[in-house]
């Protein structure tokens, strides 16, 4: 373990689980610019929220989750539902409206969830996952479960109520969550400067008294030690922790925006000097993880997941009518 | 906010106005007082006028449309309003005017009721009688309604249908009425204890109408169908009697020969026969009041006033302006007031005050080839009088033949109201007093 | 049998329930030593304790969203929301959220959850604390919406809405709180979806829902001194709706008469009436179907006008008479 040490993990990771979170930030990317591709050729349909350049914040905050331990994702969510033990086959079905996708076609994009492996589930409605995330910890709170649950939300859901009220409510009974908030610096076209009169979103924490943790979110050990460290207090009953993890999006809100609301120049900085899985292949080849050749097998292995996801989807079919009103009520 | 523009009710008898013309179209601007459009009525074409300021949003009828009164034509608001696709309805008149029109309004609900007898789909019927008409293979054919406005429920024709299963009838008879499609239910049967019999079958088979050769056709609307709603009504519900009688009108022709120049100096206008028999009837009506009454309802109204409706000849149909207080007024005033009405009337400019409150009215054909006729009453009046020409006729006057101009005067009365004794009393009295006309301007 | 209010009833059916299953808990505001607004959890934190009594922050949308939450991961919770009004709130947590995560999920995870919440007028407490909103819910696919109206129904009901394993939206009307009847002590479950004929008659049927079932039975007895008489219908639940009860008592009598306190534009009475109108009923109807519900104002303070604002049994007694043409 001389390596992890070199790469300042504070909790222990094997160099295989290194190099699988390496390849899920590569499938990660893939999909999303798949996905992307697909929607620009009218391959598939609806709306998508593409995570492409945040890729750190979601496998970092999930990389030592069990399958118990639970997530809450957004309406930019493949990243998490890959992350924490998603299959990209069954989530390109999804996109593709087929049977076979983990809405068995009826969610889409927004909503893949995989209740097996704690995914709650995407939330379509900004900031509409964060008070469930309380309700799944006080679900482990009283049960006396040992899970935690991480709730990805974004800059702009910091600004709806829920946040405040469930933020308030998980503070007051100690409850096993951390409040994870990728800010990717802007609400669909709302600057996260403009819409917000403090420097950091986690300043908020000290509102309901507890802790309020920034990191940079395109590096994937900061991102690994803090949701750590959130996980074990909370796990210790001692209660939530916010993380504002800064990062970006490399395009557009959703499949159709001509993001006139920043610079090229700005994204093109983010691009070339911030890239997430860029700086981490640089860490894993310094610390003597992979060589450059292994990390491009691992990177052609993601590409071939990928490739693979595609043609199952596209093989596999479509919903008929009588599923229709099938699963209305439980 | 929206305002509706409604349908007038310009008269009692008024149900629909044909809409003539618009003067307005959607998007122009309205002031108060400002002509929208014109109707025709029963009896008048008139422009209606806004009671409102705005832009005119929405037009619900075209020109030629017969628009319910009180229905909603259009909808006046301000350019943030939007009016509804359709209409809404609006409530009936106020209570005092329904209760005047009661009568009247009795019998449009019955004609309604006729009018939808082929078809049930026109019938104001619920679900349920629907149901039961269905499943008994039959139809709302002279079924009468108990619910509002003659609504037909469930136990309305479940009576209708035990009174036809009633209904006795001979097998040939039933069978005749089965292949020619006649409901046994509309026919009077003749036989022992109301049977009916081949023959009553036959009797009412509707005469076939064939037609071999082009004829024009005229659809009943306006004006037309107005006169025509109104005289079969009052020819069918009103017991005429039409008595006759000949006036010698040798001194009533003296009498117009000397006022004509005095009058057409005051009024510019010629005094004709029509003001001398206004006037002469209106001074025996006084002596006869009960021929100067209104019958509505179950009552019978004596009028105090005498109000002379005048039947006009218009254009492809009839109406008759009002001359007021006939009894107060002197011949040249008389003059004047009923031909600038008869002038109005033929140019259709009556106003509806114009036509209200006769209390008898006088029909002459005098200027054709008519002598006796029998004129159809204006109901709520009770009686008419019909004036034909005046004509020299050989008469015996003190035992010798001798040529003088004679006139007849046909009067029909409201046998309900008044009986043959008195009405004839009055029209003795009439032609007693235009054969002594001299006797009006004491 | 013993007599129980309504109030008593629902804290009954709860404090039965949670002595056998440790997955049910209470959640709201007020709920703990206060009682709760209206009384109904009183005694309960001292039997069942604070976890379990769960008093919150005044946070509609983050106890709702907590509820939905702690229901897909295994609890068993029941929100009591303090006024049906503060429904607006909570409404994207239970609507955008309670509602849909099991369809939207390709039928993966389930939402047993009970929100459990007074409704309506008569209280005085003006606009803002009366209103009845079910229709709201009833509109949305995934949730069950219940409104008892006696004390052995809320029993019962609660008991079917805590052991289902969909969200039910459990109306309990302020004015029937201190109303009661007869209660088995023991637990009893009234299946959602079942209606309740409260009165039997062959001339009119008269639907109606929670407070609205006893004035239209004080008409019914009126009208029986005139010879008119009234069946009527409970539906007890609105979203499942039982059909098959109305339409058959429609079919019977020939009449409808459809009243509840809620606004009646847009209120569930005109789905209950055009539910009948698409029926095998339309054929039996032998009058136009009436509807009362609350005027289209918001609830107001004097009492005289907060009492006009609702259908009262003159109200009822006149419609009825109205559909048999009297």
């Amino acid at each position: 373990m001389e390596q992890t040490k070199s790469l300042k993990l504070v909790p222990e990771i094997s160099d295989e689980k290194l190099k699988d979170l390496y390849k899920q930030m590569w499938l990660i990317r893939y999909f999303d610019e798949q996905v992307d591709q697909f929607f620009a050729k009218g391959m598939i349909h609806g709306t998508t929220h593409l995570a492409v350049g945040q890729e750190a914040t979601a496998v970092g905050a999930c990389a030592l989750l069990s399958d118990e331990d639970k997530i809450t994702s957004t309406h930019r969510g493949h990243g998490h539902s890959i992350a924490k033990g998603g299959r990209v086959d069954k989530m390109m079905a999804e996109l593709f409206g087929r049977t076979t996708g983990y809405c068995k076609g009826k969610g889409g994009s927004m909503h893949i969830a995989d209740l097996d492996k704690g995914n709650l589930g995407a939330m379509g409605i900004v900031g509409g996952g964060i008070p469930l995330a309380v309700g799944s910890a006080l679900t482990a709170h009283m049960k006396k479960l040992e899970y935690v649950t991480v709730c990805f939300f974004g800059d702009g859901a910091s600004n709806e109520g829920s946040f405040h009220e469930a933020v308030n409510m998980a503070s007051i009974w100690d409850l096993p969550v951390v409040f994870f908030c990728e800010n990717n610096q802007y609400g669909m076209s709302g600057n996260v400067k403009e819409m917000t009169n403090i420097e950091n979103i986690a300043e908020r924490a000290a509102a309901y008294g507890i802790p309020g943790v920034v990191i940079d979110g395109n590096n994937i050990i900061e991102v690994i030690n803090a949701t750590y460290e959130a996980t074990e207090r909370a796990r210790r009953g001692e209660g939530p922790t916010l993380i504002e993890a800064k990062t970006y999006r490399w395009k557009g809100h959703s499949k159709s925006d001509a993001k006139k609301y920043r610079t090229r120049e700005e994204e093109k900085d983010w691009r070339e000097n911030r890239d997430p899985i860029k700086k981490f292949k640089e860490e894993l080849i310094e610390a003597g993880i992979v060589t450059e050749e292994e990390a491009e097998k691992i990177k052609q292995e993601a590409k071939q997941d990928l490739d693979d996801a595609v043609q199952f989807a596209q093989d596999s079919p479509m919903p008929t009518l009588d599923d229709l009103l099938t699963d209305v009520y439980a | 906010m929206l305002k509706e523009v409604f349908m007038p009710k310009l008269s009692s008898t008024m149900e629909v106005g044909t809409l003539l013309e618009w003067f307005k179209a959607e998007g122009d601007t309205v002031d108060v007082g400002e002509p929208i459009f014109e109707i025709m009525t029963d009896k008048i074409n008139i422009e209606v006028e806004s009671y409102e300021e705005g832009i005119l949003l929405k037009k619900y009828y075209e020109v030629d449309d017969e628009i319910p009164v009180n229905a909603v034509v259009a909808y006046i608001g301000d350019k943030n309003d939007v009016a509804p696709e359709t209409p809404t309805a609006i409530e009936a008149e106020d209570e005092t005017a329904a209760t005047a029109d009661a009568p009247e309004a009795e019998i449009a609900e019955n004609a309604i009721n006729e009018e939808s007898l082929d078809t049930n789909e026109k019938v104001r019927a619920t679900p349920a009688a629907r149901r039961v008409a269905r499943e008994n293979n039959t139809t709302f054919n002279g079924v009468q309604g108990s619910g509002p406005k003659g609504r037909i429920h469930e136990q309305d024709i479940l009576d209708a249908i035990n009174n036809k299963s009633n209904k006795l009838v001979t097998p040939l008879a039933a069978k005749i009425a089965a292949d020619q499609g006649i409901d046994i239910a509309e026919v009077h049967g003749t036989g022992s204890r109301g049977k009916v019999v081949k023959q009553d079958i036959l009797n009412n088979q509707q005469p076939q109408t064939e037609v071999t050769e082009e004829v024009e056709r005229i659809k009943l609307k306006g004006l037309r169908k107005a006169v025509a709603d109104k005289m079969l009504q009052n020819a069918q519900s009103i017991p005429h009697v039409t008595l006759t009688t000949d006036v010698d009108m040798t001194r009533a022709i003296e009498l117009r020969k000397a006022l004509l120049p005095v009058i057409e100096s005051q009024t510019s206008y010629r005094v004709s026969y029509t003001e001398i028999i206004m006037k002469a009837t209106a001074s025996t009506l006084k002596q006869h009041p009960r021929v100067n009454a209104s019958l509505i309802g179950n009552e019978i109204i004596i009028n105090k006033s005498i109000n002379l409706g005048l039947a006009v000849a218009v254009e492809d149909g009839l109406i008759v302006p009002s001359v007021a207080n006939v009894d107060k007024l002197g011949l040249a005033d008389l003059t004047t007031v009923s031909k600038e009405l008869g002038a109005k009337a033929r140019h259709n400019k009556l106003t509806p005050d114009e036509m209200k409150g006769s209390t008898f009215t006088i029909s002459n054909l005098g200027m054709y080839a008519i002598d006796g006729f029998t004129p159809i009453i204006n109901a709520p009046e009770t009686a008419i009088l019909g004036v034909g020409r005046i004509v020299e006729k050989a008469v015996v006057v003190d035992g010798s033949v001798v040529v003088r101009p004679i006139m007849v005067l046909s009067l029909s009365f409201d046998h309900r109201a008044i009986d043959g004794a008195p009405a004839a009393a009055f029209l003795t009295e009439l032609k007693e007093c235009l054969e002594n006309p001299w006797a009006l301007l004491v | 049998m013993r007599e129980l209010t309504y109030l008593e009833a629902v804290r009954e059916a709860m404090s039965l329930e949670m002595r056998k299953n440790d997955d049910v808990f209470l959640m709201g505001e007020d709920i703990g030593v206060y009682g709760g607004a209206f009384g109904v959890t009183r005694g309960m934190i001292e039997e069942f304790g604070p976890e379990r009594i769960r008093n919150t922050p005044i946070s509609e949308a983050g106890i709702a969203g907590a509820a939905v939450g702690s229901a897909l991961t295994g609890m068993r919770p029941i929100m009591e929301l303090q006024f049906s009004d503060f429904i607006t709130i909570a409404l994207d947590q239970i609507v955008n959220q309670a509602a849909k995560l099991r369809y939207m999920y390709g039928g993966k995870g389930k939402v047993p959850m009970v929100v459990r919440t007074p409704s309506g007028s008569g209280t005085g407490a003006a606009a803002q604390h009366s209103q009845s909103l079910e229709a709201w819910v009833a509109h949305i696919p995934g949730l069950k919406v219940v409104q008892p109206s006696t004390a052995y129904d809320v029993k019962g009901l609660l008991k079917a809405a805590m052991d289902d394993d969909n969200p039910v939206i459990f109306y309990e009307h302020k004015l029937l709180y201190k109303t009661s009847s007869e209660v088995p002590e023991e637990e009893y479950s009234i299946p959602l979806g079942k209606a309740d004929i409260k009165r039997e008659g062959t001339d009119v049927t008269i639907v109606a829902s929670a407070i609205m079932v006893h004035k239209a039975l004080e008409a019914a007895a009126e009208l029986e001194k005139e010879g008119i008489s009234v069946e009527i219908v409970d539906p007890r639940t609105l979203v499942p709706l039982d059909t098959e009860t109305i339409i058959q008592s429609v079919t019977k009598t020939g009449r409808l008469v459809v009243v509840h306190e809620a606004v009646k534009r847009g209120g569930f009475g005109g789905e209950i009436a055009s539910m009948i109108a698409e029926s095998e009923a339309f054929d039996y109807l032998d009058a136009p179907i009436k509807r009362l519900g609350g005027i289209s104002a918001p609830i107001p303070y004097n009492p005289e006008l907060e009492k006009a604002a609702v259908p009262q049994v003159p109200d009822i007694i006149n419609a009825v008479k109205e559909t048999l043409n009297k």
